[in-house]
């Protein structure tokens, strides 16, 4: 287990952004995933374990239980994999509001 | 791979606060110096400060670093040449005499005295340019000036390492590492390796014989050395140090400022994003101190995060925002752990009862004190936040208030090798000898007792002096 496999994280980071800010276009939130796929390759080795870890576990709830059962998850105050939601949330949105400071609050384009 | 083979006279491990000026003033008395960066050389101006690319190019993973507890404190590294110095805001506190006084009683530390340790801050302010503002604040620093005025609460500004060509405080050039000790330490022929990773230091007996490095491209080397002098930070020199076998006393007390947020929105224009404001308060000094924090669009977009539903419509009035700092000084304590096969060292802090009221105090007050300068909203960065627009919603904060609801952050790490003549509690001798070895020394950060209240980088540059003429006068001959 080397690292969170954007292939593992891709999906749920697509969901909570749909979810999050639903109007952020297609191709804006294709690069926000890269981002964030990207960024998660860089963490300290052991918070990769870690979150590879979660994220299976989370992409396995995804795929039995679909999208919307994983954002209810996302949306409450579990420990660990609550911070893996906080994880993804926060380099999104620096990222969507970094590059594109006029972005709506649910994504879309002032 | 081609094995590359070096010698020198010391080996200093790190380039920042600690590092930079060491090597500067061994370098300048004729010692055969290298350094070895971890990270890149990257010139002053070529990032935009606060930025994600600078986070990539400048800071450890990105940014994304942690210490584990609950909650979690997050926390960032300058990884480059020069590094915290580098990609901080450049705030400037001398040493308070308190502190010192505290560091050399409770410690045991030899030859600590304030008033020499305040012509060493000197030596650094002049090196540095420390000067305050040319001009007028900017608008979220006024804003903090005039929010402490109208409390009565104690409050200056703090100066900066930065020159100024125009009374444009932004047009402010940062007079960090790179452009002041290390150009002096090549200038007397010291040599900077970057991408150059420390893997270990080879021991022989009480003596460290040479350090195995890895350079980014892969290359391995052996850097040989009479004396090494690590200066890699408050996680790294211990993590190092630990890798290499050394653990008595080393990483067990991590100190740090944990600090709170909130976001304040004004009726006006304001947020300036690739700046900080300068104005602290310190009315409550040293439990708890105020200030501001970097306020560009996805930083305001962070602040805003833990409660979106009800803040995030706000995000459009960015310009009208500015992202603020309760900051306190900790009781607790957190440890650096290298685990064999991990690259990276764990980290954990631990925050006592008494720092989780003061968080929560603090984040009370700042909140006031936001309202008495202006601000029409005020939104604390916690999980189930108000939304603050009068006096009256303050006592919400205390009763809604949790640090494990809230993203505790520092930029502040001090203390993972403490220094002092009790071998029972400190891993460095007064002037940064690892305890039992005859030639491997610290020289930073880590070497504070504890956190000094205050922006640690001062201490950090004075004691590293002092250190340096230590080593240069005392220790040299003999190792």
């Amino acid at each position: 287990m080397k690292a969170p496999s954007p292939v593992v994280v891709g999906p749920t980071c697509e969901a909570i952004l749909r979810s999050d800010l639903p109007l952020l276009p297609d191709e804006r939130r294709t690069i926000v995933i890269e981002f964030v796929g990207r960024r998660l390759l860089d963490l300290p080795m052991h918070m990769r374990y870690g979150v590879a870890l979660i994220a299976i576990v989370v992409d396995g709830v995804r795929r039995s239980m679909g999208d919307d059962r994983v954002i209810a998850l996302s949306r409450r105050p579990l420990p660990l994999i609550g911070e893996y939601f906080r994880l993804i949330r926060s380099l999104s949105f620096a990222y969507v509001w970094e590059t594109w400071p006029d972005t709506q609050p649910d994504g879309g384009i002032a | 791979m081609t094995a590359v083979d070096f010698r020198c006279d010391v080996l200093v491990i790190g380039s920042g606060a600690g590092g930079a000026p060491t090597a500067a003033l061994l370098a300048e008395a004729g010692l055969d110096v290298i350094v070895a960066e971890e990270g890149p050389w990257v010139d002053q101006g070529s990032v935009v400060p606060f930025s994600l690319e600078q986070m990539e190019r400048q800071y450890r993973s990105g940014g994304v670093t942690v210490a584990l507890g609950l909650p979690s404190v997050a926390y960032t590294e300058g990884r480059c040449a020069g590094g915290g110095t580098e990609v901080n805001s450049g705030l400037y506190r001398r040493p308070p005499a308190e502190v010192i006084d505290r560091w050399r009683t409770k410690w045991r530390i030899d030859d600590l005295e304030p008033d020499d340790i305040d012509v060493l801050a000197r030596e650094v302010e002049a090196e540095l340019s420390v000067q305050t503002l040319p001009g007028p604040p900017s608008a979220p620093s006024e804003r903090l000036r005039l929010g402490a005025e109208r409390l009565g609460w104690r409050h200056d500004e703090s100066p900066r390492w930065m020159t100024y060509p125009t009374k444009d405080a932004r047009a402010g050039q940062r007079q960090s590492m790179t452009r002041t000790y290390l150009p002096r330490s090549t200038n007397a022929g010291a040599r900077i390796l970057t991408q150059c990773r420390v893997d270990r230091l080879e021991l022989r007996g009480d003596r460290v014989e040479s350090a195995a490095v890895t350079f980014d491209d892969g290359r391995r080397a052996t850097i040989g050395c009479r004396a090494a002098i690590v200066c890699a930070g408050a996680i790294q020199s211990p993590a190092l140090l630990q890798r290499s076998g050394i653990r008595r006393n080393i990483g067990n007390t991590l100190a740090v400022h944990p600090t709170v947020k909130l976001a304040a929105r004004f009726g006006e224009e304001l947020n300036v994003p690739d700046d900080v404001p300068v104005h602290q308060v310190k009315e409550f000094a040293p439990d708890l101190s105020f200030g501001g924090s970097a306020s560009h669009p996805g930083l305001v977009a962070l602040a805003l995060l833990d409660q979106w539903d009800d803040f995030g419509n706000s995000v459009t009035a960015w310009r009208e925002i500015a992202v603020y700092y309760a900051a306190i000084t900790s009781e607790g304590r957190g440890r650096v752990i290298s685990v064999p096969g991990l690259r990276d060292p764990i980290v954990t802090y631990h925050l006592t009862r008494r720092d989780r009221a003061l968080l929560r105090a603090g984040l009370s007050r700042l909140a006031l004190l936001l309202l008495e300068a202006g601000a029409t909203d005020v939104f604390p960065s916690y999980r189930g936040a108000p939304r603050i627009r009068s006096t009256r919603d303050l006592a919400k904060i205390e009763q809604t208030f949790s640090a494990n609801k809230a993203s505790v952050m520092t930029v502040h790490l001090c203390s993972t090798v403490p220094m002092g003549e009790d071998r029972d509690r400190c891993g460095a001798d007064s002037h940064g000898r690892i305890h039992g070895f005859r030639n491997l020394f610290v020289n930073d950060a880590s070497l504070l007792p504890d956190a000094p209240g205050v922006n640690p980088q001062g201490s950090v540059m004075a004691v590293a002096l002092r250190n340096a003429r230590h080593f240069l006068a005392e220790e040299w001959t003999r190792v």
